[in-house]
């Protein structure tokens, strides 16, 4: 497993391409980049795309096969589950995947060195595991006002200053790209349900409810197809912007210096 | 010849006092132009006379009234358009913008609808030239989104050209879409798409 980790690690250092080391920004980032967009230019890009996505035409396939998937199984699925399941409990499910996740944001947040964040992961862990009855509840929430951002593998590659590489929308999983990929083998591979003693159909079973629980609680995707004229190419866009902005929030202040 | 001397002096400074003053009695800046426009917009989607299908109308003219205040929807559509713009004549310009606010007015007015803006904090503002950020955080049940104006100074005094909300911006993510679109088809062609999505969602608008 290690092996074939630092394989796609190698793999996907090969293919980032150099916007990594040129683009060091900080929290006025956001701000900046929205005041020097320039709208009216298409930059270098001969396609003129923000995101560098050569495997288009097969992404593409990838793309309506995800919207199939949806439509046909997921979205029935979620129904059903919305209807039986009421959504004060699907809201405590969220919140008991979530605490089980604790140690890989937890583990991010230190290799990001927000070490303030990493301290309130622990305990909003320890609260709701306890008062919380096994991390059902959001008691560290709703009694201490106890809140924390998301931390993952993807977002800690980013603020080390490696680039997105080559955008890929992968079947079931969707919009992605190298360094994303990456980010999620290791997270998966880290993950406390590897350490528990679950059979495959288990560890299945735990990620797909997952899954369907978040969908339920928001349903993007639908959004998104119903405000655009190129659901591809919005999801593509929104993605890349998202993680840029999570990224950029933990970045280093310091502009690189020419010698 | 003394008293004329210090009179010339006097106009002089004034005149040059007066090149300072008048453009910061002209010009508001980013914030204070933000605020009366949302302030508005937030009492108008609270306002419980106009809740509900029976005021759909009413309620979506003024809505629209006060967004068009403070929002530059020529400029939002020159920029969803990008290089193309520059291609295209002043009457497929006037056609194009037309259908555009349009579509933004059917797609956007419907989610400020669902949207229950509690409290808008503003939280700052970057001014560089003509360019400006206004940075606010806006509370959805218990998260706090911010929320990013970006301005342009017009003759009309800061207007919005673009939103971005939780790093998604808005006109961006529409240039992208209608240059990929481009690509393939012609500006007729993308004029037609859009005028087609309009027709859907006011199908759909009134069906609900």
């Amino acid at each position: 497993m290690k092996k074939i980790l630092s394989l796609i690690m190698l793999l996907a250092l090969f293919f980032m391409r150099g916007s990594a080391w040129a683009a060091q920004k900080n929290n006025a980032g956001a701000v900046d980049d929205l005041l020097n967009f320039d709208y009216m230019d298409d930059g270098k890009n001969p396609a003129g795309s923000q995101v560098y996505d050569p495997l288009e035409p097969l992404n593409r396939v990838f793309f309506t096969f995800n919207d199939k998937l949806y439509f046909w199984v997921e979205k029935p699925v979620v129904e059903g589950y919305s209807a039986v399941i009421p959504s004060d409990l699907r809201k405590c499910f969220s919140n008991f995947f979530d605490n089980i996740s604790s140690p890989i944001t937890f583990l991010n947040d230190v290799l990001q060195g927000r070490f303030s964040d990493a301290g309130t992961v622990v305990s909003r862990f320890v609260i709701n595991s306890t008062l919380g009855v096994f991390g059902f509840g959001d008691t560290a929430k709703d009694a201490f006002n106890i809140t924390t951002k998301s931390a993952d593998f993807g977002q800690t590659l980013g603020v080390w200053g490696l680039g997105e590489g080559v955008y890929i929308c992968w079947p079931v999983f969707g919009p992605s790209n190298m360094r994303d990929t990456v980010g999620l083998a290791a997270d998966l591979s880290t993950h406390p349900t590897n350490f528990m003693d679950l059979t495959t159909t288990e560890r299945i079973g735990y990620f797909g409810t997952n899954r369907i629980n978040s969908d339920s609680l928001h349903p993007i995707y639908e959004e998104l197809v119903k405000y655009s004229f190129d659901p591809y190419v919005a999801a593509r866009q929104a993605f890349h912007e998202y993680r840029q902005a999570k990224i950029d929030r933990y970045r280093n202040t310091k502009p690189p210096k020419n010698k | 010849m003394k008293t004329s001397k210090s009179t010339v002096v006097f106009i002089g400074v004034v005149f040059f006092l007066g090149m300072f003053v008048q453009p910061v009695f002209a010009v508001k800046g980013p914030i204070e132009m933000m605020k009366p426009v949302l302030t508005k917009l937030t009492g108008l989607l609270n306002d419980p006379n106009l809740q509900g299908d029976v005021h759909r109308d009413e309620r979506r003219q003024k809505i629209m009234e006060t967004i068009k205040s403070g929002f530059d929807f020529h400029e939002m559509c020159k920029r969803v358009l990008g290089r193309t713009w520059r291609d295209i004549d002043d009457e497929q310009r006037e056609h194009f913008t037309k259908s555009m606010t349009k579509f933004l007015e059917n797609a956007y007015i419907g989610k400020l609808e669902d949207y229950h803006y509690k409290k808008i904090e503003y939280v700052g503002e970057t001014i560089r030239d003509d360019r400006a950020v206004v940075t606010t955080m806006v509370e959805k049940g218990n998260v706090k989104l911010p929320v990013r104006y970006v301005l342009q100074l017009t003759p009309q005094g800061w207007m919005v050209y673009d939103i971005n909300i939780e790093g998604l911006t808005l006109v961006k993510n529409y240039r992208e879409q209608f240059r990929s679109i481009l690509l393939k088809d012609s500006f007729t062609g993308l004029l037609k798409i859009i005028e087609d999505k309009n027709k859907s969602m006011e199908k759909n608008g009134k069906g609900s």
